[in-house]
């Protein structure tokens, strides 16, 4: 079969790689190893096969089919891809930060495939990381869930095709300042930024109503109905009303965390998650309740206002009252080490192996929508995997080679010092460097508050 | 309203301007500006009818602005001012794809008192398809310059946001003419935000360029049910729909400034989505997309414009190993960037060129480089002619030599992408203009008046010699009262280069000498070095010994200062 495949394509040439807008898929056959599958324990000595980007078997003294490598890890561990439920890394642009509302921008626009971070984050053992809007605005943009297929030019190459469509949402001082400080309009305070939010889902209401009147009213003959006007931002809520959106929300303080538990019940929304949500701790079983869970930083607070009222226990409380939490970066920095930012929850709060790790992979995997196809080892699932030398809790552990839907794009062996895509033709040597600002949420927002911006920090 | 005014001015001149303009000449010419004939024969000149055509012996007859015959045989009426072709070579006159010159920029409408940054009126969030760039266009030293470099046809581009307005294509002949061949060539669009507004980032753009577009194609459902249908409410009919129902109608296409491969990949996309007929502009950076290009049957306007060198001749000798990796990266970046027009060809895409943002004097420089990169000089000829001619359905009228085609030639010194081919004369429109060729290129910078001669710093020079041309560096730097410096020559025992101290350093006035010594098998040879320097450039002779002397060139390179 194979063979013939392969024939039709030196036969087809070109066209082949035309017709076939299909991402690289790998095998391989990864022996020996620690597998810390996350959902079915640790298994010792074991082997994991992975054909055509597809986890296959997983068990012992299996054999490679043949022309699939095979890659000795004896005395290695190998987990699932890390999943990084809050990233900024592969977008040229962060933020609409124009409009309380822009739920019509779509981060899948202007995703990135050449940017380093990318990179620099399967270094780290990520392999999909969910590369949101900012959160300039109430509602913002629709995010990106990216698969980390480092090597390509075309950003279709990266985008996850099969996750669920996510959207930013954000609460608080950051759409308060943008817009109400910055440009006098709503919300100007967290009252507003409620109203936002519900007065947009009642247009949306009225929006879906005035289509399908028309649509009922053309299909009839001799009708004289004209198609209302077209409104992508409306239709995006809509599509939050059906379910097929899942909100990512920005969040910091209880009061407003439970605010908006109440306007997703109010309109039947059960698809929310919040994310760095650092009071969460004082209603985490509502967010267990009626959430998908809570996104959170491990230990990181204080940089403003709204984020004193913080605890590195946040992720343990969180996850003991049965919300569904995962640990994320925010920062092209934080992303290479979140297996180090997952076992602050040991040190804080006493998680599981387990426990920590299900917290940057399959519990993201479920805020995001594709627990289905990635975040731990079964059989069936994508052959998305990390091999460290010893156990990825481990401060001294270092990731050694990373895969995605079973193709290796990361080896420390093979890491060159030289790793960009894109090279300008007209720049001597580019600043390469980490981009150190610590969270992008606010970035392409500067400009609408640089008076304020020397007033308050800008995360 | 002013545009109202203006267009009908424009239909007026258009109509009635033969008529009026021949009783104005026919009693008196009180400007002086009038010719005396506008019958022209260019006789026995080297004529390239089209791209690809070789040059034959011919004499062109223009008259009134149309081409009546070119061939050898041809009578030359009475009135015709015969112009001796014989050391000349005539193109057909360049056709530029898409350009900003003699555009001026709107000026910003005010701001409404109720302004809401974040739905702000189309007009001022940079929406304005209904804009022509005839309205902001004037002949200027832009203009002048493009003509000079051998442009007869330009597609103008109107400045604005993200949907500034529609192009239209002017001929570059007598400024005291209407000069608009064709209005609403194309609908302008680029992922341009507005500063603190909505659209401000180009992801909003790209989602604000789906919803005018939908409206817009809604907006005519609608108006064309209205029309057809009795009891329909009417359709509300607002400026952005209006300048937008060509382009949702499919007549006018949209010409998306894109430069780099991420932003064609972006247009790409818009285009899949909602099927507009599509000519990507502003094209520098797309070598890894011209599959996908092709595939779109997009039109393609390049930038008449190759990377500037700087980064790579600023590279170091002495660099450490991995510095030196990065620089071979820079070097194959630029190297692949130089073969991309050739690419195209390759691909069989028809481009032309656009010289919107490029510098007008360095055109001709830059598809040097393009052709010796790979680029064949048909295809480069076609893409100053035939195929812009095309993309906005000029063919009729424009793009070759033919017989009843617009008057609009080029009239070089040598053929065209030779390397001292000069422009002497465009004709545009059936209007002569005549520049002036120097026998050996090299301008002098003007105003160098007060008589103080620099020469210290970094000297490019080139020199001719039976063996081939030579070029290196000469680096000169004041020592004292005196200069000193070193040269860098092509090394005679092999490939690579020499260095070697220059001595005997003298300046008088303008005139500059100095020499040095090259070892060649056991020889010890004395170049000498004359010439004289203006401005930047430096023309002279090389006199090697008794093996005779050679043309010497220099420019002193601005951006290097010599080492010390």
């Amino acid at each position: 079969m194979k063979k013939i495949n392969y024939f039709l394509a030196a036969l087809l040439g070109l066209s082949f790689s035309f017709a076939s807008a299909q991402t690289p898929k790998g095998s391989v056959l990864i022996k020996n190893a620690t597998v810390l599958t996350v959902t079915k324990g640790t298994l010792q000595n074991t082997d994991v096969l992975v054909q055509d980007g597809i986890i296959k078997k997983v068990g012992s003294n299996l054999s490679a089919p043949s022309g699939v490598q095979t890659i000795d890890a004896t005395g290695k561990y190998l987990m699932p891809g890390i999943i990084d439920a809050h990233s900024h890394v592969g977008l040229d642009v962060v933020n609409e930060a124009t409009s309380p509302i822009t739920a019509e921008v779509q981060m899948k626009d202007v995703v990135n495939p050449t940017e380093i971070g990318i990179y620099r984050a399967l270094a780290g053992g990520v392999t999909i990381s969910h590369a949101m809007h900012g959160s300039a605005n109430v509602i913002g943009g629709q995010n990106a869930t990216l698969k980390h297929r480092w090597g390509t030019k075309n950003p279709d190459d990266i985008i996850m095709a099969d996750a669920p469509r996510t959207i930013k949402f954000a609460l608080g001082e950051n759409p308060t300042r943008v817009h109400g400080r910055g440009n006098g309009i709503q919300p100007r305070s967290r009252m507003g930024v409620e109203a936002v939010i519900r007065n947009g889902f009642n247009e949306a209401i009225q929006y879906k109503k005035a289509w399908a009147d028309y649509n009922a009213a053309a299909s009839q003959k001799g009708s004289t109905a004209t198609a209302p006007e077209y409104d992508e931002r409306l239709q995006t809520l809509v599509d939050i009303l059906d379910g097929k959106i899942i909100i990512h929300c920005h969040s910091y303080r209880a009061d407003e965390i439970y605010m908006l538990i109440n306007v997703a019940r109010d309109f039947n929304i059960s698809k929310l998650v919040f994310q760095h949500t650092n009071e969460g701790f004082k209603v985490a079983p509502e967010i267990a309740q009626y959430t998908m869970g809570a996104s959170v930083f491990a230990d990181w607070w204080a940089y403003k206002f709204e984020v004193y009222y913080s605890t590195a226990f946040n992720a343990a409380i969180l996850n003991a009252n049965g919300a569904i939490t995962s640990i994320n970066s925010d920062s092209a920095e934080l992303i290479r080490h979140l297996y180090h930012e997952a076992a602050k929850t040991q040190r804080y709060g006493g998680m599981t192996d387990d426990e920590a790790l299900a917290m940057i992979t399959i519990n993201p995997a479920r805020q995001l929508g594709i627990s289905d196809k990635v975040g731990s080892i079964e059989e069936g699932k994508q052959g998305d995997l990390v091999i460290f030398d010893s156990h990825p809790l481990s401060t001294y552990t270092v990731p050694q080679m990373t895969f995605v839907d079973g193709v290796k794009y990361f080896d420390i062996k093979e890491d060159k010092n030289d790793q960009r895509l894109a090279v300008s033709p007209t720049e001597m040597v580019e600043d390469v460097y980490l981009r150190i600002e610590t969270e992008r949420c606010m970035q392409d927002t500067e400009h609408l508050f640089e008076m304020t911006s020397t007033l308050f920090n800008q995360n | 309203m002013k545009r109202t005014l203006f267009k009908a001015s424009v239909i007026c001149m258009l109509l009635g301007g033969s008529i009026l303009s021949t009783k104005g000449f026919a009693q008196s010419d009180p400007t002086g500006k009038k010719r005396v004939t506008d019958t022209y024969a260019i006789t026995n000149a080297t004529v390239f009818t089209a791209p690809g055509k070789a040059g034959v012996k011919s004499t062109v007859l223009i008259k009134d602005g149309i081409i009546m015959g070119v061939g050898s045989n041809l009578s030359i009426p009475a009135e015709a001012r015969q112009i001796a072709g014989d050391s000349l070579f005539i193109y057909p006159g360049f056709i530029d794809g898409a350009s900003n010159a003699g555009i001026t920029k709107p000026k910003d409408p005010e701001r409404p008192e109720n302004f809401v940054s974040s739905n702000p009126p189309d007009e001022i969030a940079g929406i304005t398809p209904w804009r022509s760039a005839v309205d902001q266009f004037a002949m200027d030293s832009k203009v002048e310059d493009l003509r000079k470099s051998g442009f007869t046809l330009i597609q103008v581009v109107p400045e604005g946001g993200m949907i500034a307005g529609k192009s239209a294509v002017m001929i570059l002949g007598n400024e005291a003419s209407a000069n608009l061949i064709k209005e609403n060539t194309a609908l302008a669009a680029s992922f341009r935000g507005s500063r603190g507004m909505y659209p401000g980032t180009a992801a909003g753009v790209m989602a604000k360029f789906r919803d005018v577009y939908k409206n817009a194609e809604l907006t005519k459902t609608n108006s064309d049910k209205f029309a057809s249908t009795p009891g329909v409410k009417r359709p509300a009919i607002n400026d952005t729909y209006a300048g937008m129902k060509d382009v949702v109608s499919k007549t006018t296409p949209v010409m998306f400034s894109a430069s780099s491969e991420l932003e064609i990949r972006r247009v790409l996309k818009l285009q899949k989505e909602l099927g507009f007929n599509l000519i990507l502009t502003d094209l520098e950076n797309y070598e890894g997309v011209i599959n996908e290009i092709k595939a779109s049957g997009a039109g393609v306007l390049i930038k008449a414009e190759v990377p500037d060198d700087k980064a790579i001749k600023a590279q170091k000798e002495d660099a450490a190993a991995d510095v030196k990796a990065q620089y071979a990266r820079v070097k194959e970046a630029y190297d692949k960037s130089i073969a991309q027009a050739g690419k195209l060809e390759a691909a069989g895409i028809p481009f032309a060129f656009t010289t919107a943002g490029v510098k007008t004097g360095d055109i001709g420089k830059s598809l040097k480089t393009m052709i010796d990169n790979g680029l064949s000089e048909t295809a480069a000829l076609a893409a100053l002619t035939t195929n812009p001619a095309a993309m906005m359905g000029l063919s009729r009228e424009a793009g070759t030599i033919e017989k009843g085609k617009m008057a609009n030639l080029v009239l070089t010194t040598d053929s065209l992408f030779s390397a001292d081919s000069q422009i002497k004369h465009v004709i545009a429109d059936g209007y002569i203009f005549d520049y002036e060729t120097k026998a050996k290129k090299k301008a002098s910078e003007a105003g160098n008046a007060t008589g103080a001669v620099k020469i210290a710093g970094n000297w490019d020079y080139t020199t001719e010699s039976p063996a081939g041309s030579g070029s290196g560096i000469v680096a000169i730097q004041k020592e004292g009262n005196d200069f000193g410096g070193t040269i860098t020559y092509d090394d005679p025992s092999g490939s690579g280069k020499a260095t070697a101290p220059i001595k005997d350093v003298k300046l008088d006035g303008n005139s500059l000498s100095f020499a040095f010594e090259v070892n060649a098998q056991g020889m010890s040879i004395v170049v000498e070095i004359s010439g004289k320097v203006e401005g930047n450039s430096m023309e002279g002779i090389m006199a090697v010994g008794q093996f005779g002397s050679f043309p010497f060139e220099a420019t002193l390179s601005p951006s290097l200062t010599a080492k010390n």
